[in-house]
């Protein structure tokens, strides 16, 4: 147990020069890159000269880039993300992201690992039968399907047939509804994104797990472990399943850091309140601590991912223990 | 046996997803259904709102129709949403449209005629270089505080005159060097005395008027304090307000609503106090593509329509539950800019090439240029036919539009008559040379993502490539073309359009003023120690500051007229078209009297719902 902790720290610490070089790489091309944050203000006819330089002052932009970025560090190191260029706070801007972003990623994470790891089991059992190829051909479309083009179909769907609403997360007049009609309402709206990212990362998950299942099933153990007698269940969820699950849980690591990033294309076109929206916009303005804030918040989330996921491995897999 | 069936089920399935992009063939509907939509949409105006006096308070009344109370009405907003909720600091369209639904300025602008007619004041009165503003009595703050004269000293002196938030209306009220003088005589009488004659001034007092027992604390705490003041963050229920509407909820990324203002100051013909409609709610959408699916869905009511689409909804019209209104020119102004700069950048390096410089500088060249352009063309296969051409530096809307500069048609005998006189030729491969040998090629950018400007920049690369020049048309990130026009000047031509106001050309000064931080054509980052403006410049400059002086429309409308007539003979800026606006509204909202100077919503507090 204790090996698992300073594993953990030992990681931890390693991340932090890797959080360092990513920052300044990010700063530095956001800054080099020749995009005008004061552009929309500039091409106003009547915005003052006056007003300009107030805000290329208020914004820093008057400083050298390596001054800039030194002030932005040390006010990140301190915990405050700055404001963004209209002078709002970066902190509560995301705030009012993420848990947007999070109940659609979760409950597609949730959707997809609970019906793909089954179902590419059932696949691998199956293997070559009309079932199995059903289920191929099924992903092969979830795959080859891009997922703002299937997004902007479920749109027009929705427009045609009125079932569904037209993006967004509420109604109107949500805030009039009683607690049932509320979930109702969000759930409502939910549907046709997480169709979308669900139909996406299904298939290739499923794929990995049926590919993983059958390579198993094909080793020397598991014929061992039939041979011995045992109930064909027992060979595939005790030695198969635990010998498969490896890879699932790297990926899991990558979905984890998939969590706030992940849907950004699909929010946009459903027009969904989560990050996305706001980083693209973000990034076409060049407003550089929200992009910092998002870049550094990515960044983290695959560091702790993968720290996860291996961690995780450590606890299902004793010959990772034992090498360790 | 088993695959058969198997194969067979798999091509079924594929063959119902087949069917679904199967449809009938449409025909492609022409242009000249256009045609009749070309034509403004006519309809009266109701008489001009006035003041009734009932009970010792001055109400504005009026004179629409009446209808019934009730119901919201849901219109859209582009973008990410209001930056802030403050009429002071915001520096954007979205926002100032969201302040400006919750608060009421001293004057507005008649829908009509343009003219500057009283809102939350009563009248004014013009004695020499003062004017007497006199304000309705009885009239109340959405929590009930009355709204007087000290509200209005302390909006113009402390928050406006004293550089608080952006700065812009502050900026453009400096007379000589001077702010005007604010006195006040009595609760409901402000005098501002200006040191001499401002015409654009009067136009200027409609900027909104704050509560001063809510901001004057935050006035108090400084100018850092103030840029976060009745921003995105505050609680709905702390605004106090003057306009009709006051704010009861936004949702980041989704809506902002707004609920009726009770004690709001606008009655109609039968005494009942306006606004009709209990909600107005504004669904924040990413761009136009989303608007239109949402209209379609019945989730908007009003939507302003583009190029194709309004073949589309003018074909569907008669069964639908929308009218389709032209309302004229849009406000904004197309255009290609020529960098006549001639100023090496810090580096001792010029901005523009040399050989360039002597081609732009050159009248025959702009001329040739002008004359090559089919605007026509544009107008017929760009903007659909809904467009007219421009020439004129004023948008066709504008009360001081030049009516005599009547443009022309493109013509390439005449641009090769102006090149040849300024010794341009063309070698045997059919490329342009100057009279130096050298060939004629120079950029043009646009922002790219602009459907719009990226197809007018290759009708520009096509029709001046007609006369030779080699144009490489680049369109650029909307930021960093913009960069380059105002900051490292290094370009020969850009595509562009502003937005203009149809009412006051004086807020165009920061691009016509030869130091203008918009001077587009000659832009100068800093002040130079010498004068090196160009003749037609010095006079343009002498224009804007007589005209300011001038509060006689007529003499006015003389200067500007001869502003725009040497812009048009001087051509550093050479306009394109100006697009028609085409908006459709459900039928159910009633009192829509949609005008080019206002735009629909302008007269909120009347529209009314009618099932």
């Amino acid at each position: 147990m204790q090996e698992i902790l300073i594993y953990i720290l030992k990681r931890i610490l390693q991340t932090i020069p890797l959080l360092i070089l990513v920052s300044i790489i990010s700063f530095f091309i956001i800054r080099l890159s020749p995009v005008d944050p004061l552009a929309e203000l500039k091409l106003n006819p009547s915005i003052s000269k006056e007003t300009l330089q107030k805000e290329a002052q208020r914004m820093g932009l008057n400083k050298p880039i390596w001054k800039q970025y030194l002030l932005w560090a040390k006010s990140f190191a301190k915990g405050d993300l700055g404001v963004t260029t209209t002078g709002e706070s970066v902190a509560s801007k995301l705030k009012e992201r993420i848990p947007n972003t999070l109940l659609l990623t979760i409950v597609v994470i949730f959707m997809t690992w609970s019906t793909a790891i089954p179902l590419g089991m059932l696949a691998a059992v199956k293997w070559k039968t009309p079932f199995d190829r059903f289920l191929t051909f099924l992903t092969s479309i979830g795959m080859a399907i891009p997922s703002f083009f299937f997004a902007i179909l479920l749109l027009i769907f929705a427009v045609k047939s009125g079932w569904f609403p037209v993006g967004g997360l509420t109604s109107y007049n949500f805030d009039e509804m009683g607690f049932f009609h509320k979930i109702l309402d969000i759930t409502h709206h939910l549907i046709l994104p997480v169709t979308v990212l669900f139909t996406i990362s299904l298939a290739g998950l499923q794929r990995q797990m049926r590919a993983n299942i059958l390579d198993v099933l094909d080793s020397d153990y598991v014929k061992f472990a039939r041979a011995k007698g045992l109930s064909e269940n027992k060979v595939l969820f005790k030695h198969a399943l635990r010998n498969a699950v490896n890879p699932m849980i790297t990926l899991l690591g990558f979905e984890f850091s998939s969590l706030l990033s992940g849907a950004a294309l699909t929010e946009y076109v459903f027009q969904y309140p989560g990050l996305g929206r706001l980083i693209l916009e973000a990034v076409l303005k060049s407003d550089i601590n929200l992009v910092m804030a998002s870049l550094m918040m990515g960044a983290f989330m695959l560091i702790a991912g993968n720290l996860l996921s291996d961690i995780l491995l450590i606890l299902t897999d004793p010959r990772i223990r034992a090498r360790g | 046996m088993k695959r058969v069936i198997y194969i067979s089920l798999i091509l079924l399935v594929f063959l119902l997803f087949l069917k679904a992009c199967i449809r009938k063939d449409v025909p492609e509907q022409e242009t000249a259904n256009n045609q009749n939509l070309n034509q403004k949409t006519e309809f009266e105006f109701p008489q001009k709102a006035k003041t009734v006096t009932i009970n010792g308070t001055d109400y504005l009344q009026s004179q629409a129709p009446t209808g019934k109370f009730g119901g919201e009405v849901i219109l859209s907003i582009f973008g990410e949403g209001p930056k802030t909720f403050n009429p002071f600091t915001s520096k954007d369209a979205t926002s100032s449209q969201m302040a400006g639904m919750m608060f009421d300025g001293l004057f507005t602008t008649d829908a009509k005629t343009g003219e500057v007619i009283p809102k939350l004041a009563k009248k004014y009165e013009l004695k020499g270089n003062d004017y007497y503003i006199y304000l309705r009595k009885g009239i109340q703050w959405s929590d009930g505080n009355p709204i007087t004269a000290d509200d209005v000293i302390f909006t113009w002196k402390n928050i406006i005159f004293a550089g608080l938030g952006n700065t812009s209306l502050r900026d453009s009220c400096i007379i000589d060097g001077k702010l005007p003088l604010i006195t006040k005589i009595d609760d409901y009488t402000v005098k501002f005395s200006l040191p001499r004659p401002f015409a654009p001034f009067l136009r200027q007092l409609s900027a909104e008027v704050a509560p001063k027992h809510i901001f004057e604390p935050a006035v108090k705490q400084g100018a850092k304090y103030f840029d976060g003041f009745y921003s995105t963050t505050t609680p709905p229920e702390k605004f106090v307000t003057s306009g009709a509407f006051k704010l009861k909820e936004y949702k980041p990324a989704q809506r902002v609503v707004f609920v009726r203002n009770p004690n709001y100051y606008e009655i109609n013909t039968k005494n009942e106090k306006l606004p009709y409609l209990n909600k107005v709610v504004y669904l924040i959408v990413g761009d136009a593509n989303n608007e239109i699916l949402k209209f379609e869905a019945k989730e908007i009511d009003v939507i302003s329509l583009k190029g194709s689409n309004v073949a589309r909804y003018k074909q569907k019209e008669p069964n639908a539950d929308y009218k389709i209104y032209n309302i004229g020119p849009d406000t904004g102004t197309m255009f290609i800019v020529l960098n006549l700069n001639n100023r090496k950048n810090s580096e001792g390096k010029y901005y523009v090439q040399p050989e360039k410089q002597f081609w732009f500088k050159d009248k025959n060249f702009r001329y040739a240029i002008d004359y090559a352009i089919d605007r026509d063309n544009m107008v017929q296969n760009i903007a659909n036919g809904l467009a007219e051409p421009l020439f004129t530096a004023e948008s066709l809307n504008s009360i001081f539009l030049n009516k005599n500069i009547k443009g022309h048609k493109r013509d390439i005998d005449i641009s090769r008559e102006y090149l040849k006189q300024s010794g341009f030729s063309t070698n045997k491969n059919g490329k342009l040379i100057d009279k130096y040998g050298n060939n004629v090629e120079f950029d043009l950018y646009t922002n790219a993502g602009n459907i719009e400007r990226e197809s007018l920049g290759v009708m520009i690369k096509q029709d001046l490539e007609d006369l030779g020049m080699k144009i490489n048309f680049k369109p650029i990130e909307f930021n960093t073309l913009v960069n380059k026009m105002v900051n490292t000047l290094d370009w020969d031509m850009i595509l562009m359009g502003l937005t203009g106001s149809p009412l006051e050309p004086h807020n165009g000064k920061n691009v016509w003023n030869s130091y203008g931080s918009l001077h587009l054509f000659n832009q100068r980052l800093e002040k130079l120690s010498y004068d090196d403006r160009l003749d037609f410049e010095k006079q343009l400059d002498e224009i804007y500051d007589k005209a300011s002086l001038e509060t006689d429309f007529k003499a006015r409308k003389a200067l500007y007229d001869k502003y725009q007539q040497i812009i048009y003979d001087e051509k550093p800026i050479i306009y394109l078209y100006s697009p028609t606006r085409i908006i459709a509204v459900r039928k159910k909202l009633k009192n829509i009297y949609p005008s080019t100077l206002n735009g629909i919503m302008y007269n909120i507090e009347e529209i009314y719902l009618d099932k």
